[in-house]
């Protein structure tokens, strides 16, 4: 791993080691055994005859499996060998972990094997923020093992470590005393199992059943997942690899909460941001609903079930309105922060209505929207009544929590995201145009939901006069007419934030853009200040904050991109979107496939390679969803009644691709296209008609 | 004297509120039955909700239950007049949850706000009901 720590996973437990298998966590480390937000392990140390080892090699098999290959010494050049450590370890509800010891010489060793644990019980919010604990440890010894415990009032949580091979335990870990035959083995199993308290039990979910081993939820296996994916067959070498990395990626990714009954839904990102949140997991369900729909019906139902249902400030919560983010650590418990859930978010509640009509439109699952009638309808009913907080038609935003709750309830939600030309800041609330947009859209998907399946046409035509409404008044309210774009924001003077941001992309999406006024925005996001020659930047060169390293300020993020290809073939900008994902699929080969969540804004042919930004999450889920709705932005896939409509238009350097047996409400259908997008002739601004092939056929 | 000393008017209150309709935020699909059993000293008090397609009702029978809820009265008290939020009391492990995982959630939707609320409240425009 580049980064020279092993990051193994199932669900939200994970396991972040170093190397040889070892943690030796800090406050501030973060590595450690984590489970519901929680470390159950922040020490986990091998010795052999008292010496530490050293790491050979380390087999990342699965996601949630890895083998490290150890010698004992510390890390001369010639390692003189006579013993091998292998640790395997696979995540379920804790670890399991298979020790073997191989003896290589001609004579038997007597070793003595040590394992050192110990926990700090942090909370992930401990640990991003080096936060003192305040409940009580205690350490017991029993003969399931040794418990580590952690109490604070009713909040309890325990880590029991025990051993197949005979041990004595101590309060600090393990020790064996072991002789191995010449060219003979040893080998233990170790098994690290996580609890919780409850009403003075504790409870280990998956252990009910007698089950003594933490293994990996086997009914999630790979080879299925894999299966059931639409093939994919290219000319394309680093294109089959980067969709197939999105695709284990993906699987990864896969979080089951409690509501969702065994059934998965994607988390944001490994290792931190493995939960539910509303923004994250549901732009990464539409990225990937041609591939694998499962993700956003799990995504609809479980947001849907944790919809908002009163006004509670600490959590930004409204009726009708989306979770922004849940978690289930001690801080969380004892209400030092508020995701229990958290709602701050602006723009999931609408994009809530546009997955569940796209949803329905790719898979025909009429059952679902029916039954989430009632939350779709909350979602609208939030657009019209909660979220427009100066009463003149529009999405503003305004945390309610002053202390813990976040201030930028878009996606671009760090502190200076959100500026004008002159990189001033405004105040709030906001209304960023992305949220306008999506407004915009779920009114329009909710008018055809509720013509075409909830029968209420009256509720139709409403929805449908408001949105020509908020289209018009927008048009007028956001087009900075001197720059030919639409305004980032508006301020609670209800002044333009002027700068030009990708965020123009995202309104293409949404469809709220005039078609008179396309063309102009267009130009812009593929212009010089916007497009980097890997992607549409965050923020335009030239901007008062504008910075190629700054989070949201000039970095350009796949994910952003992805949506902004999907915009550019709404409006019939074909070889505009294949500049795109022509640009993000060349950053994808220096990744190994894997995109980051954002990399440098500088210039394609200054650096002649994508400058990575640094962050804690790899993969993140948006950034693997990107090439996934590239693919679809590519071929021009679209859901017309019960038929699936290809129309591609491929940057010629692709060359052939087949995306075989997308699943939909027509069962299983192939798409054919090969590259014509001349993108290197692109800048000339001469738009071609694309002589794409297009046919589709069941099979 | 027990029973009078154990008498909850937030907790009656809150259960003639639900079996008159409820508060309107319960999904329509929610179906079911949820048993909530509250300590009070040595003893439980036992509420059993059947939610149907129409009507909720509500009696203090001892059955099996669809899902169980328990804690101390006092903490439920806590929670139908907003002082108290159920997912957090379920993470600090002073409400028991088990059975459905659904219908838990959905319940705890009709489980009010905290008190005190924000100064502001939807626009003048009307509000859906």
């Amino acid at each position: 791993m580049s980064d020279g720590v092993v990051k193994i996973l199932d669900g939200n437990t994970f396991v972040v080691s170093d190397p040889r298998g070892d943690i030796e966590a800090s406050l501030t480390d973060p590595t450690g055994l984590f489970s519901f937000d929680t470390r159950f392990l922040s020490a986990w140390v091998l010795t052999v005859n008292g010496e530490r080892l050293n790491s050979l090699s380390v087999d990342d098999l699965q996601y949630f499996e890895a083998q490290f290959f150890l010698v004992p010494g510390t890390g001369t050049v010639y390692v003189d060998a006579k013993l091998s450590v292998i640790r395997q370890r696979a995540v379920g509800d804790g670890f399991h972990e298979e020790l073997t010891i191989l003896n290589h010489a001609e004579e038997p060793i007597e070793l003595t094997v040590r394992v050192d644990a110990d926990s700090d019980f942090a909370d992930l919010f401990e640990v991003k923020d080096a936060l003192k604990k305040k409940g009580t440890y205690t350490t017991r010894i029993d003969e399931d093992g040794l418990h580590l415990v952690y109490q604070r009032e009713t909040f309890a949580r325990m880590t029991t470590i025990s051993a197949s091979a005979p041990a004595a335990i101590d309060e600090k870990g393990l020790t064996f005393v072991v002789t191995i035959e010449p060219h003979g083995s040893w080998t233990t199993d170790l098994d690290v199992v996580t609890a919780v308290g409850a009403g003075g039990r504790m409870v280990r979910p998956k252990y009910r059943r007698g089950e003594q081993r933490a293994r990996p939820n086997m009914g999630r296996s790979l080879e299925n997942w894999l299966q059931e994916a639409p093939r994919l067959e290219s000319d394309d070498d680093r294109l089959r690899a980067t969709y197939r990395r999105s695709l284990v990626d993906l699987a990864a990714l896969r979080f089951s909460p409690l509501v969702a009954g065994g059934r998965s839904l994607p988390a944001a990102g490994l290792p931190w941001f493995m939960t539910m949140f509303g923004r994250d997991s549901i732009l990464t369900s539409l990225q990937a609903l041609p591939f694998t729909p499962e993700l956003a019906g799990t995504t609809l139902q479980a947001l849907g079930d944790w919809q908002g249902s009163r006004i509670d400030d600490f959590r930004d919560e409204d009726p009708g309105r989306i979770l922004h983010e849940m978690r289930y650590g001690e801080m969380t418990a004892f209400e030092e922060r508020p995701h229990s859930p958290y709602y701050g978010c602006a723009d999931a509640t609408p994009l809530y209505v546009v997955l569940l009509d796209e949803y329905e439109r790719w898979t025909g699952d009429r059952t679902l929207v029916r039954q989430r009638e009632h939350e779709a309808r909350a979602a609208l009913a939030w657009i019209h009544d909660y979220a427009d907080l100066l009463g003149n038609g529009y999405i503003w935003y305004r945390r309610r929590n002053e202390q813990t709750g976040l201030e930028n309830q878009c996606w671009k939600d760090s502190w200076d995201s959100i500026s004008y030309r002159d990189g001033r800041i405004p105040g709030f609330p906001r209304a960023t145009c992305e949220l306008q947009g999506y407004a915009y859209d779920a009114k329009i998907r909710g008018a055809r939901l509720a013509r075409s399946i909830w029968n209420d046409p009256a509720f139709a035509d409403r929805l449908e006069e408001e949105a020509a409404d908020l289209k018009r008044r927008f048009n007028r309210d956001f087009w900075v007419a001197d720059g030919g774009y639409f305004a980032l924001a508006l301020d609670p003077e209800g002044h333009q934030v002027d700068s030009l941001a990708s965020n123009n992309g995202h309104l293409l999406w949404s469809g709220i853009v005039d078609k008179s006024k396309a063309k102009a925005v267009v130009d812009n996001l593929l212009g010089p200040r916007l497009f980097s020659g890997w992607g549409v930047r965050t923020l335009a060169e030239g901007e008062g904050r504008y910075n190629p390293i700054g989070y949201h300020v000039g970095t350009v993020w796949p994910f952003d991109n992805s949506f902004i290809a999907w915009g550019l073939r709404r409006y019939g900008f074909k070889d505009e979107a294949a500049t795109i994902a022509e640009g993000i699929l060349d950053a994808s080969g220096f990744f190994d496939g894997r995109l980051p969540e954002a990399f440098g804004g500088y210039e394609r042919s200054l650096t002649k390679y994508p400058v990575q930004y640094p962050t804690a999450c790899s993969p993140q889920a948006w950034s693997t969803g990107a090439p996934l709705l590239l693919l679809r932005t590519m071929l021009g896939l679209e859901p017309i009644g019960d038929h699936l409509v290809v129309d591609p238009a491929l940057p010629t350097s692709i060359g052939r691709l087949e995306l075989l047996d997308i699943p939909g409400r027509w069962g299983r259908m192939d798409a054919f296209g090969r590259g014509r997008v001349d993108v290197g002739r692109r800048s000339s601004r001469s738009r071609r008609k694309t002589r794409s092939r297009s046919r589709t056929h069941s099979s | 004297m027990r029973v009078e000393a154990s008498v909850s008017e937030p907790i009656e209150e809150f259960f003639e509120r639900l079996s008159a309709g409820g508060p309107g935020t319960l999904p329509p699909r929610m179906r079911g039955s949820l048993r909530i059993d509250l300590r009070f000293g040595a003893t439980t008090e036992r509420w059993f909700l059947t939610i149907g397609k129409d009507a909720v009702s509500v009696s203090h029978r001892n059955a099996k239950a669809d899902a169980v809820i328990g804690t101390s009265k006092d903490m439920f008290e806590g929670m139908v007049t907003g002082r108290e939020n159920a997912m957090a009391g379920a993470l600090r492990g002073v409400v028991s949850l088990e059975g459905d995982p659904t219908l838990l959630v959905l319940f705890q939707r009709v489980l009010p706000g905290p008190p005190a609320p924000a100064k502001r409240r939807s626009t003048t425009k009307g509000r859906r009901s």
